[in-house]
């Protein structure tokens, strides 16, 4: 990431919104949206200078309820978005933000290619283990047999191991949070944005509506910061089972990461030396010299 | 218009391809006009394949369906493509001891074909050579029926293999072999050919791909996302080859909605970012032109026809999807479909296409077609100094920075509906490119109220764009004539014909041909198809016997939409859907079959008929 801090800091207050918020009572995106908020501020970075991207969902009604350069798309499809974004202005931090429908069914291509890519963005993922915004729908992470909406007898399909198909990816920056805890949300996200390469970051979240299994009480009660606990991050064997045990308690905080491993951008050798951006490169180019061999 | 054509055919990864293009170097280096047209079936290895060589000393840009000389480089051509021969053709084949079956030997006897037996193994033999060869034997023989001079060939195989020395003087020997061979029972054969014209010396032999790789580059594009589908892989490969020259950003996409979204997100940060894909392609990016038109994101989409449904003709050309084009995806927005037609306007035509979607804020879809992709063009340098970079309303002043509001963004009374436009990182206030219904600065917003006037807004950009389109080009006799002209003259034509894409140059050429020269005949060309510009049409049809509609569809999709936006119904059409362009003499038998019966019924009604206005 490269982040260039301006000399009069911003305040949290240049993120407010004149939009009112409409998540339902007790939903987790106020959590997530306060710390993206705190993170933001805290890395010294001013509305103008970042780019938010939302997919589509109850977290993606949020793309209005901050200030910033945002984007608010189609559903599944953020990620492609995002990276596109930060390939064509490598100097501007972008987060790409989606819920676990988008992510693990609509998107899930273009899930597993960002992670392979190791795009320099960071994704958050607004995991509420449901379709909120179409009214409670199984995802393919709602535990197998879990009674939902269009599934009253729950779903024949088995849950989607997502941690171990992270894992699976090499990635680079894996990270879980709590919605319930805001502090921790913002180490996690700061460390994020500033990570070199793809971050993946899951934020478990209640969904107070729909998602009666895994409430806000549950995941207070099994949630508890690793790295506090003394898990170090570079070990891949560890983070893994860490990521992947979660039945009796759910490990939190950065499980994961490594910055040696170049991001998408650094191993596109056209680029090397450069110092300008794709977006300060439109002019119009001579190709005279291009087409020396067709003569 | 002299024209003398060759057709190499043989199996896919024969090497058709490089004695095609070493031929057509060699030619337009000595001052002719080369004509280039592949088929070739959807596999890697085997399959019946050929290229096609069209050769004058004036610009030509068609193929014909008969040929001056045929290559076989297997028995397969000699089966299938003897009765493509011209009267007094030529057939150079490799197949020791080949029997013509009888319906063969009666065609070769009726036309008073020449067959010629290259003994190419014997000669490869003799001169120590690996099969690879053969194909450096077969053009130097070539190269002496055409009576070129033998220097030229060696200085372009020369030129071809200037690092590795050892390869370079057999490849010699191989020239001086072939070259002189003589058949012991035909003699010395040569093909008439005209006096060369130097000014095409200078030209570049470039396929409409290329072409259009090099106009993306000129437009100032900075990335590009692709997933490979024939007929635009060619584009991503070329792209791609020139990456370490450009600079640019090259990314093979893991699909085509991916491409799509991340020239999406590249134009929403504000680069010029460009994809392209063909037919099914398509309709997976059809969503993000929808999602452009909402978050008013200029964007540019190249679409490179082949015959559908489905899967289709992979590696054959159509222009079948005009109407997907035109009317695909979810909701009511403005957009703006235009048509390449050769190797010219796919280059100039591209830094056009940013520049609409840039002052309109919406998307631009650019067709192209298997034909214009892959067909070899001798095409003039191009300029570089005409075309302008023009990014409408985008504000990077930083003291008009500093004044804008967020609700400047979306707002609904811009003029002309084309509101200011700002990136990403820059200190100005922010917005959200909200793909749901929103207000002027993004918030997703669903009362009556702003809905009507959002959509009012991205609707109005669809009469500035209209009305700005540069009007069809109309050519008469022959001869393009600026539109003013024929508006004045109060000619009648005798045919109006209406074509578009690659349709337009094979019918130019038509128009030049020593029967149609003189003819009263008028081609209306459309580049610019949607919004539809009628009122020349309509003008030019007032005053014409017969109009005739020319598609490489099924439906007439032009027909269709001049149809629906003046009421103008052309009953005449001259369609082709089996895969193949247009050809020369296809099309001018055509033209004359229609010309000749207008002066047998001169006194029958013009044949124009405006539905639901039967004055």
């Amino acid at each position: 990431m490269n982040i260039a801090p301006k000399t009069q800091s911003p305040a949290l207050s240049h993120y407010y919104s004149e939009t009112k918020c409409t998540w339902c009572d007790g939903c987790g995106n106020y959590g997530i949206w306060t710390a993206v908020k705190y993170a933001l501020v805290e890395l010294k970075l001013h509305p103008w200078q970042v780019c938010l991207c939302y997919d589509v969902g109850c977290h993606g009604n949020g793309s209005d309820k901050l200030e910033g350069y945002r984007f608010h798309g189609l559903h599944g499809r953020v990620i492609p978005f995002a990276a596109g974004a930060k390939l064509a202005n490598i100097k501007v931090p972008v987060i790409a933000f989606a819920g676990d429908g988008a992510t693990f069914s609509e998107g899930v291509g273009h899930f597993v290619h960002g992670v392979r890519s190791n795009y320099p963005i960071t994704f958050v993922l607004h995991n509420n283990t449901n379709y909120g915004l179409t009214t409670g729908q199984a995802s393919s992470l709602t535990p197998q047999g879990q009674p939902m909406n269009t599934s009253p007898n729950g779903i024949p399909e088995h849950t989607l191991p997502s941690m171990d198909l992270i894992f699976s990816l090499n990635p680079t920056f894996v990270a879980r949070g709590f919605s319930g805890d805001i502090k921790l949300m913002t180490r996690i996200l700061k460390a994020a944005i500033q990570h070199r390469g793809f971050a993946f970051v899951e934020m478990l979240q209640a969904c107070p509506t729909y998602n009666h299994f895994a409430t806000h009480e549950y995941l207070l009660d099994r949630y508890f910061d690793a790295n506090a606990d003394g898990h170090d991050p570079s070990n891949l064997q560890q983070a893994r089972a860490l990521a992947t045990q979660v039945h009796d308690r759910i490990a939190c905080g950065i499980l994961y990461q490594r910055e040696d491993i170049p991001h998408f951008y650094d191993r596109l050798i056209p680029r090397r030396g450069l110092e300008t951006t794709c977006v300060e490169e439109v002019r119009r180019y001579d190709v005279s010299d291009y087409w020396k061999e067709l003569l | 218009m002299p024209r003398i054509s060759l057709k190499i055919v043989g199996a896919s990864g024969q090497g058709i391809n490089s004695i095609g293009a070493i031929v057509a170097k060699g030619l337009k280096r000595s001052g002719y006009c080369v004509f280039g047209y592949r088929e070739y079936p959807s596999l890697i290895k085997g399959g019946h394949a050929s290229y096609q060589l069209d050769v004058s000393n004036e610009r030509i840009c068609s193929t014909e369906t008969k040929v001056n000389v045929l290559v076989a480089l297997n028995h397969h051509g000699l089966e299938l493509n003897m009765e493509d021969l011209k009267q007094g053709g030529i057939v150079l084949h490799v197949t020791p001891g080949w029997q013509f079956p009888e319906h063969h030997r009666k065609l070769i006897a009726e036309r008073s074909l020449r067959i010629i037996y290259f003994p190419v193994d014997d000669l490869l033999k003799r001169l120590g050579a690996r099969a690879i060869l053969s194909n450096v034997l077969l053009t130097a023989f070539v190269w002496s029926m055409l009576d070129q001079d033998i220097d030229a060939l060696k200085s372009l195989v020369g030129q071809t293999f200037a690092k590795k020395k050892a390869l370079i003087e057999l490849n010699m020997r191989c020239i001086d072999e072939g070259y002189s061979f003589i058949d012991p029972e035909q003699g010395a054969i040569s093909v008439a050919m005209p006096p060369p014209d130097k000014g095409f010396i200078g030209d570049l032999l470039i396929t409409g791909s290329q072409a259009m790789g090099l106009g993306a580059v000129h437009a100032g594009v900075r990335l590009y996302a692709g997933y490979p589908m024939t007929p635009s892989s060619h584009l991503l490969s070329f792209i791609a080859e020139l990456e370490n020259k450009t600079h640019m950003v090259v990314k093979q996409a893991e699909d085509e909605i991916t491409a799509a979204q991340i020239v999406s997100g590249a134009m929403y940060m504000g680069t010029r970012a460009l994809t392209a894909t063909s037919g099914v392609g398509f309709d997976l990016m059809s969503e993000t032109l929808s999602l452009n038109a909402m978050i008013e994101n200029p964007t540019v989409f190249v679409l490179a026809q082949r015959p559908g449904p489905a899967t289709g003709l992979p590696t054959w050309t159509a222009q079948g999807s005009l109407l997907q084009a035109a009317n695909c995806s979810a909701g009511e927005f403005t957009r703006c479909v235009i048509s390449v037609s050769n190797s010219q306007d796919a280059f100039e035509l591209m830094p056009v296409a940013f520049n609409l979607a840039e002052q309109y804020q919406i998307s631009v879809i650019v067709l192209t077609d298997k034909q214009i992709a892959e067909a070899l063009y001798t095409q003039h340098p191009y300029d570089l100094q005409r075309a302008e970079i023009d990014r409408g309303r985008l504000v990077v002043d930083p003291e008009k920075l500093k004044l804008l509001k967020p609700s400047d963004r979306f707002n609904p009374h811009a003029l002309g509906g084309v509101s200011l436009r700002w990136l990403p990182r820059t200190e100005a206030a922010t917005y959200c490119a909200q793909a749901d219904e929103h207000n002027s600065m993004g918030a997703v917003d669903e009362s009556s109220l702003s809905t009507k006037s959002q959509m009012e807004k991205r609707l109005r950009k669809f009469h500035g764009l209209k009305a700005g389109l540069p009007a069809p080009h109309v050519s008469i006799g022959g001869r393009r004539v600026e539109t003013s002209d024929w508006i004045d003259a109060a000619d009648e034509f005798e045919l109006l014909a209406i074509g578009w894409g690659s349709t337009g140059d094979t019918f130019r050429d038509v128009m030049c041909s020593d029967q149609m020269r003189e003819r009263k005949v008028a081609y209306l060309h459309y580049t610019y198809l949607w919004p539809l510009r009628t009122q020349e049409l309509q003008n030019l049809a007032k005053r014409s016997k017969r109009i005739v509609l020319l598609e490489q569809n099924y439906q007439g999709q032009l027909g269709m939409l001049i149809r629906m936006e003046c009421g103008l119904d052309i009953a005449d059409k001259i369609l082709k859907y089996d895969g193949r362009p247009f050809f020369y003499d296809e099309l001018l038998s055509l033209v004359m079959e229609r010309c000749a019966s207008i002066s047998e019924n001169e006194e029958k009604s013009s044949g124009v008929e405006f539905v639901g206005n039967p004055s």
